[in-house]
């Protein structure tokens, strides 16, 4: 029970660390890495309520995928040697107040709730969530896939339209290939009309 | 302050954290990981309270699967959208993103 308590802690002190490491520098990349610790935090808050497998998942899927991906946007599309323009003091106070107001009233809306105790000791197995990812939540789970599947290609289709975009225009003089991308629009319209 | 209430109070605390920081950052990459905080949070409630309350435990962790395929999802198009919005505004400064504004 005791190294539960200190895991927990451990875990919870590193989850709250990065996220204010996350959202508190100023260099795009180290926010990155204090995402990234905190999502670290968050598994091993996972691992003390015995959801191994979550903590594993959590780990590979935001440490592994997708906060690599946040850097890979970053190289594409963030100028690194232009320093950022400091927020007034008074925008950042008054962020600072308003999340500390909701934080609050979220906490004393949660004190105040009275929770039912646990129905059964806590044992949660990875097979018991396999289990029943295949048959009690087996839609979920399909339509899950089919939209990863559509992110994917919404992803490659959205990144690469506007390359070509740019490609055409660097291609020709950018006037006239406004012009004509306008004027079938138009012509369609009175058509139609 | 039960053990419940302690996961609570961090998932309450990371809330917090997460929506200051998508109302202070000004990059959409920034904003993108402070909501991506929010989530955590978010999943991390409904883990704690099907664990340590009531209900069948595994159902909060099928849930908090679910919660994060979704993020995963929405995190690939936001990055793919900010790398399009870069390519055509040549910022990703939401403050540069005025082109609506009346």
């Amino acid at each position: 029970m005791n190294a539960t308590g200190l895991v927990l802690g451990l875990a919870a002190a590193l989850a709250i660390v990065g996220a204010l490491l996350a959202v508190g520098l100023r260099n795009i990349l180290h926010n990155i890495l204090g995402f990234a610790l905190s999502q670290v935090g968050l598994a091993g808050l996972f691992l003390t309520l015995g959801s191994d497998f979550l903590a594993v998942v959590l780990i590979l899927v935001y440490v592994g995928a997708v906060a690599i991906a946040m850097v890979y946007a970053v190289m594409l599309s963030h100028p690194m040697d232009v320093a950022p323009v400091p927020r007034s003091r008074l925008k950042t106070a008054g962020a600072a107040v308003l999340a500390l107001v909701v934080a609050a009233a979220l906490w004393l809306l949660v004190r105040g709730a009275a929770f039912p105790p646990p129905s059964g000791p806590l044992e949660v197995l990875a097979g018991v969530t396999g289990h029943r990812l295949v048959s009690d939540y087996v839609l979920a789970f399909e339509l899950i896939s089919v939209l990863l599947v559509i992110a994917m290609i919404g992803a490659v289709m959205v990144a690469r339209s506007f390359h070509g975009h740019r490609a055409r225009t660097v291609g020709s003089a950018p006037a006239a290939a406004g012009a004509p991308a306008a004027d079938p629009g138009v012509g369609a319209g009175e058509a139609a009309r | 302050m039960t053990t419940l209430h302690a996961y609570l109070f961090v998932a309450v605390v990371l809330f917090g954290i997460g929506l200051c920081g998508l109302m202070l950052r000004r990059s959409l990459i920034a904003m993108l990981i402070s909501l991506e905080l929010m989530l955590g949070a978010a999943s991390l409630n409904v883990v704690a309270l099907t664990s340590l309350s009531g209900a069948s435990s595994s159902v909060g962790q099928v849930v908090a699967l679910i919660l994060i395929g979704v993020a995963a999802a929405e995190a690939a198009i936001a990055l793919s959208l900010f790398v399009a919005i870069q390519r055509r505004a040549h910022s990703i400064d939401v403050e540069d993103l005025s082109e609506l504004k009346g």
